[in-house]
């Protein structure tokens, strides 16, 4: 191979007659892989070696080892060069667009970020958007994207991020978890946490059926008003309910508009207890047998918890 | 539309992933035992007696267990490379995920020799011991240069409980002996910092199913399920339940407006909160079901709306295998996963390890 004629590549082949899974593999996956096995055998550190595992990667993301060998590699020439580094953050951001399911990139990258002596947050935001804009659930992405804000103590983007991604599709449980998580983070203030369930309202007005929402929205009362449920928050609830939790039959001929709001205000009323407990039932007994009747088991479940307690 | 298992042709199909393979898979040959694992789980859940049809490739699986040192270091280390053709002779190529798929499929080989004679256990163990971080954490593999975890590497909740299920195939037990090789307590610490708060596990707050049945089964490998307050366990059991596709009732305001709601995969479980359903999720889901509360794991498995689900939408009955969605090709991965939920269900297959329950410890 050019460049490499001094290297003889480690064959490929077992010779074993049973083997499984036997891989007619190209040429150059033979010429790639021989040659850059036997660079890691005699642990040549050099551009050309840095150079061929980067063939390797494009051709087997997967190879755990060769990205091993690369970090070696870039870590014997770079020794703190600042070009170097950022030379291989631009071709990490290269493979992920061509990988965006591999998920090897990230703890990589953030093994690069560690041993860079300036690393900036603003170099990654763009390629991370660019990530999230084509999938916006990637869950390895999100992850990474969180790293980041841990590691550079930076949470000044995110909040107005997750909500341009909300703007997009309310239901995007990342964005609403990511939210969570900054918000986790960054001690709010009282009044900040009120604005934020006065977004929430908004955005349950939007769409009543939609779980993250819901979900987030008990977390920011258990997160940072001790689940002190007001009446307000009950009633904004019960207009999308129409007030069934208040029957103690259910009506079949009732529609409502969330079940996740019945199901959020039977929880509340657990909470409460005593002679709230009642309606407690009658919502849990509406999601049992008409508002979410897939999950009759669990209902029924917390109906019996909660004429216990 | 076909309700009942198509065994002749999943059998076919995965046979075909043992043979001979294309180019276009040269990619996986760096995980070649991942491959093995899953076409040997699915066949074996299947009832082929795979120690007959495939003993003469068995010393051929053993040629991966290699035993190695690091360059300027005494200590010895073992464990299972991926593939022989990515394997580098004085580098170490061994991975946790490998290790664990390849004593899964020689327990369902019957090789008992290799776990009585050959295997090393100081040396696997070793192995496992120096991938463990001080937070509790694992990587999948060692630096090249150092008997420490990998730089590059993830740590996450799928090498915790892969790390634990491999002490146990080595004959683990009791937390003492899982001490002897892994610092129990802090993995422990290190899973209850992936607790999610209304349920399950994941990174940095984001409930996932895959995880959350790592999760669970390291914590029941290394007896750690009572450290679980029941308020989580009720709230993880809860995340779980919900993540049942329902095409009736409430739910289905969300028909048209919900770009990853489909009524079509009634029954079906998703992976997180407004995803489509998976047919690998319906496995983490039913399996960390099954873990915390297997009353409402037979209520779910009863009402048989998974399996129509599965067999109905996501099974091929053309080619065989199964496909992760009603769209996409069949897959191995999906298929061996498929089958795998389909025999959790009936009781026959073990979930903790991922293979029929009659080759399980
Ligand atoms: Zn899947």
């Amino acid at each position: 191979m050019e460049g490499y004629e001094d290297v003889s590549p480690l064959p490929l082949d077992t010779g074993f007659k049973d083997e499984l899974c036997q891989i007619m593999y190209t040429d150059e996956y033979r010429m790639v892989v021989g040659t850059a096995r036997a660079l890691m055998e005699r642990r040549e550190y050099s551009e050309r070696a840095k150079e061929l595992t980067g063939r390797v990667i494009d051709l087997a993301p997967a190879y755990y080892t060769a990205w091993n060998y690369r970090f070696d590699i870039l870590m014997h020439l770079a020794r703190g060069n600042v070009e170097l580094l950022n030379q291989e953050l631009e071709w990490i951001d290269e493979v992920t667009l061509n990988n965006p399911k591999n998920y090897q990139i990230w703890s990589y990258k953030e093994a690069v970020l560690k041993n860079h002596p300036s690393p900036s947050f603003k170099r990654e935001l763009p390629i991370l958007q660019l990530m999230l804009d084509e999938d916006t659930k990637n869950y390895h992405v999100w992850s990474f994207r969180k790293w980041c804000v841990l590691f550079f103590g930076d949470f000044s983007h995110e909040l107005g991020y997750t909500e341009s991604l909300l703007e997009r599709d309310v239901y995007n449980n990342s964005a609403w978890t990511h939210r969570m998580f900054v918000l986790k983070n960054t001690s709010p203030s009282h009044d900040h946490v009120l604005e934020e369930i006065e977004y929430v309202k908004g955005k349950i007005e939007l769409v009543p059926q939609n779980i993250s929402v819901w979900t987030y929205l008990r977390g920011l009362y258990e997160n940072f008003l001790n689940a002190n449920y007001d009446d307000e928050i009950i009633q904004f609830t019960s207009t999308f309910t129409h007030g069934v939790e208040e029957e103690d039959e259910t009506d079949v001929n009732v529609e409502i508009e969330s079940s996740c709001a019945l199901e959020f205000i039977a929880h509340v009323y657990a909470l409460r207890g005593g002679a709230m407990t009642r309606k407690a039932i009658n919502a849990y007994k509406g999601l049992a047998t008409k508002y979410d009747p897939i999950r009759k088991n669990l209902w029924e479940l917390k109906i019996s918890r909660v004429t216990k307690s | 539309m076909s309700t009942s298992l198509e065994s002749t042709k999943h059998v076919k199909f995965l046979k075909r992933h043992l043979l001979m393979l294309p180019s276009s898979q040269q990619s996986h040959d760096v995980n070649r035992i991942a491959i093995i694992f899953y076409s040997i789980v699915g066949l074996s859940a299947l009832g082929v007696d795979c120690s007959r049809e495939y003993a003469s490739s068995i010393p051929y699986i053993y040629q991966h267990y290699v035993k190695l040192q690091i360059p300027g270091y005494e200590e010895v280390f073992s464990g299972f490379v991926g593939s022989l053709a990515t394997n580098v002779s004085n580098t170490s190529c061994i991975s946790l995920p490998n290790t664990l798929f390849a004593l899964l499929t020689l327990r369902i080989m019957k090789c008992d020799e290799f776990f009585q004679k050959t295997v090393d256990r100081e040396s696997l163990g070793n192995f496992i011991r120096k991938c463990q971080y001080p937070d509790g954490s694992f990587a999948s593999v060692l630096d090249m240069n150092k008997p420490t975890p990998s730089p590059v590497d993830s740590t996450d909740l799928r090498f915790c409980y892969i790390a634990a299920a491999i002490l146990r195939l080595l004959g683990c037990e009791t937390k003492e002996d899982f001490e002897e090789f892994i610092d129990v307590d802090r993995v422990i610490d290190y899973m209850m910092t992936k607790k999610c708060d209304f349920g399950g596990f994941g990174d940095y707050g984001e409930t996932h199913a895959g995880y959350t049945s790592c999760a669970l089964c390291a914590f029941q490998l290394l007896h750690g399920l009572d450290k679980l307050d029941s308020e989580f366990k009720e709230r993880t059991v809860d995340w779980l339940l919900h993540r049942q596709v329902s095409n009736s009732g409430t739910v289905l305001l969300q028909e048209g407006k919900n770009p990853y709601y489909d009524p079509e995969e009634n029954g079906g479980f998703q992976g997180r909160e407004n995803k489509f359903a998976d047919t690998c999720y319906a496995f983490w889901c039913l399996n960390s079901l099954k873990i915390l509360d297997e009353n409402e794991f037979n209520n779910v498995c009863r009402a048989g709306l998974a399996q129509d689900y599965l067999l109905t939408k996501t099974q091929n009955n053309l080619i065989g295998g199964f496909s992760k969605n009603d769209e996409d090709d069949p897959d191995l991965y999906h298929t061996c996963l498929g089958i795998a939920v389909l025999q959790l269900m009936n009781g026959t297959f073990d979930g903790i390890f991922c293979i029929p329950k009659q080759f399980a410890p």
